[in-house]
């Protein structure tokens, strides 16, 4: 046998163990800084809490506005984790040992903030629970034909199955960091595996159920945000009854999720010092991808104006003129900057192969989208179908407030992930570089 | 009398070739414990109740229909609810959504159970040593020799040649 498969295993799990080392002085300044805009944005619920939606913006016809894009927007970020890292998995992907993981936390961080929005927008939290079906004195029950009801099993289903697929993929590398770590993080690590032994029986079952999730994840992420689209489609209010806003909605998610993993993983690579694993050409693939993205964006945005011209219908031509040419005529061209021009850069070879250029990128993706779901959210129900009803609605302070605060939460939230569990699979990235290891001896002897 | 040995190798290609070598000796209940799925971990003629997955997800998948049917359409018949858009109590197309999403559920939830389960009862077949003696750096080989005799361990133990550590467990 050749000694070239001989692997630098300790190099992988030492550079794991590294990433849990007492953090330095910039560390705690962005954990500060995340969790100051938390606790702001706590305050601001508790206010939001006792004097009720009235802080808000928000006023008849726009009974939908920041909060609701916000959650939007959540949903789309975390569209693209569990989802990537699915595909990357069956394709065998040599990229998924690197990006999976921190793909997959994304997830389950984007949509534990997105589900608190609808909490906010409730107005009234303490009655969260009304939304469940559970038998009760008042003989009341969800009514199962409205889409949302559909949202909150479709969002509730999406975060179990996102946190068990994270977690599933965790086993392994935590039985194996239990026997290296010590302390309270060793307590932890031998709780969470679970037992988890990497018995060759137990990587027969791993072997056989992870697919299986998998399988179970891609079309649930599909639903999630095909039934989110539906809230809004469901209705026949101008500019959202479409037969295009489920695969709309799935392409925008994909897009900004592509977006913020790629800020992460940048974020994870200078932060932590992963560089080793997470290579340029890695970030050049996730280009690629969010530049595919943006033209499928571009496309649907196209087609939607095409569709209201052609149609005829005076009140859709009304209220995309609106869009392009109204109150909100800023939002719409952010949009068209952030979504469609900007991206193009990644045309560049120098600009795609530049890091810190593909965070601008994906900064400006992220902010394009969140002005699109405030886009239309908001201009469809401002300029509804009776001229009288017009009203032009703008986020209150303490709106905008909760929703910046939803980024901050989301930073914390990834910033202590990545200190507390492993963001590179050291399992997964050992049999990557086993395999690579043996392909590389195949191709010289061949 | 030895029962089991253990041999500890740092590289998983050698471990790989002391287990081609036992089969050649056709000596039976071997297995492996590895930090990784090396094709290592695949020579060992797929111990353990793997193929029950499958079956397990897919009931898991049908009890979570089973469930979404019973809510929806049991509910609606049960107490009425708000007619929208003219449709009856009992709509199956709107009824779809929630009946996808817990038959999703109840598939991944049930291989995620089953795989906890099943990794309990089949890993307490190897020795605890043997699980614990494993690292990043470490595939450890275990040879069940009770019964054998001391030509054969010895034989055995030539195989295991390349371990960097051999050990006799109880």
């Amino acid at each position: 046998m050749t000694p070239a498969a001989s692997l630098p295993m300790p190099a992988i799990e030492r550079d794991t163990l590294a990433t849990f080392k007492t953090p330095g002085r910039r560390y705690w300044l962005a954990l500060l800084t995340a969790a100051g805009i938390t606790a702001l944005g706590t305050w601001t619920f508790a206010i939001l809490m006792k004097r009720g939606l009235g802080i808000t913006g928000l006023d008849e016809p726009v009974m939908w506005g920041g909060l609701i894009a916000s959650f939007v927007a959540f949903i789309g970020i975390s569209h693209s984790g569990t989802l990537v890292s699915a595909i990357l998995y069956f394709t065998r992907s040599p990229l998924r040992s690197s990006v999976g993981r921190s793909a997959e936390a994304m997830t389950v961080i984007a949509i534990m903030t997105a589900g608190l929005y609808p909490l906010m927008h409730m107005g009234r939290t303490w009655f969260a629970f009304w939304l469940l079906p559970y038998w009760n004195q008042r003989q009341l029950w969800p009514n199962f034909h409205s889409p949302l009801i559909w949202d909150i099993f479709a969002v509730c289903c999406y975060m179990t199955i996102s946190i068990l697929f994270l977690y599933m993929g965790m086993l392994p590398d935590l039985a194996l960091l239990a026997k290296r770590v010590k302390g309270w993080r060793r307590t932890l690590y031998r709780v969470m595996s679970l037992g988890f032994s990497n018995t060759d029986a137990e990587w027969n079952l791993f072997e056989r159920a992870y697919p299986i999730f998998a399988a179970v994840a891609i079309p649930l992420a599909v639903s999630v945000h095909s039934v989110v689209s539906w809230d809004f489609a469901m209705t026949l209010v101008p500019g959202w009854h479409s037969t295009i806003f489920a695969p709309y909605f799935v392409a925008g998610a994909i897009f900004s999720g592509l977006a913020m993993a790629i800020i992460l993983l940048a974020f994870l690579r200078k932060g932590y010092n992963l560089h080793a694993y997470l290579r340029e050409a890695h970030f050049e693939i996730l280009a690629k991808l969010l530049l595919a993205m943006s033209f499928v964006m571009t496309s649907v945005y196209l087609t939607e104006l095409f569709m209201a011209h052609y149609r005829g219908s005076p009140t859709e031509v009304s209220i995309f003129t609106f869009r392009m040419f109204g109150h909100y005529a800023l939002v719409y061209w952010v949009i068209i900057l952030c979504n469609c021009v900007i991206p193009l850069l990644v045309l560049f070879r120098r600009f795609r192969r530049s890091i810190g250029w593909m965070v601008f990128v994906s900064v400006a993706v992220i902010i394009g989208m969140w002005f699109e779901r405030f886009m239309f959210v908001v201009t469809s129900l401002s300029h509804n179908y009776e001229p009288y009803g017009w009203r032009f609605y703008m986020l209150s302070a303490k709106e905008l407030t909760l929703c910046l605060a939803g980024f901050g939460f989301f930073a914390l939230l990834f910033m202590v992930f990545a200190k507390l569990l492993p963001s590179i699979s050291v399992s997964e990235t050992m049999q990557a570089q086993h395999a690579a290891a043996h392909a590389g001896d195949e191709g010289a002897h061949g | 009398m030895a029962k089991t040995l253990l041999a500890l190798y740092d590289n998983p290609d050698t471990a790989s070739e002391a287990l081609s070598s036992l089969g050649h000796r056709a000596v039976e209940g071997v297995r492996v414990v590895s930090p990784a799925a090396y094709p290592v971990v695949h020579q060992t003629g797929k111990p353990g109740p793997w193929r029950l997955m499958g079956f397990l997800a897919f009931a898991g998948g049908m009890l979570g229909l089973t469930t979404a049917i019973v809510l929806e359409a049991g509910s609606a018949a049960a107490h009425p609810v708000l007619h929208v858009g003219g449709k009856p109590d009992v709509a199956w197309p709107a009824f779809g959504v929630v009946m996808f999403e817990l038959t999703m559920l109840g598939a991944g939830l049930t291989n995620f159970v089953s795989l906890i389960v099943l990794s309990w009862l089949s890993r307490r077949k190897i020795h605890r040593k043997a699980r614990e003696a494993v690292t990043a750096d470490r595939v450890a080989v275990v040879v069940p020799v009770g019964g054998k005799s001391d030509n054969d361990i010895a034989a055995i133990r030539s195989d295991l040649a390349g371990a960097f550590r051999v050990e006799v467990m109880p």
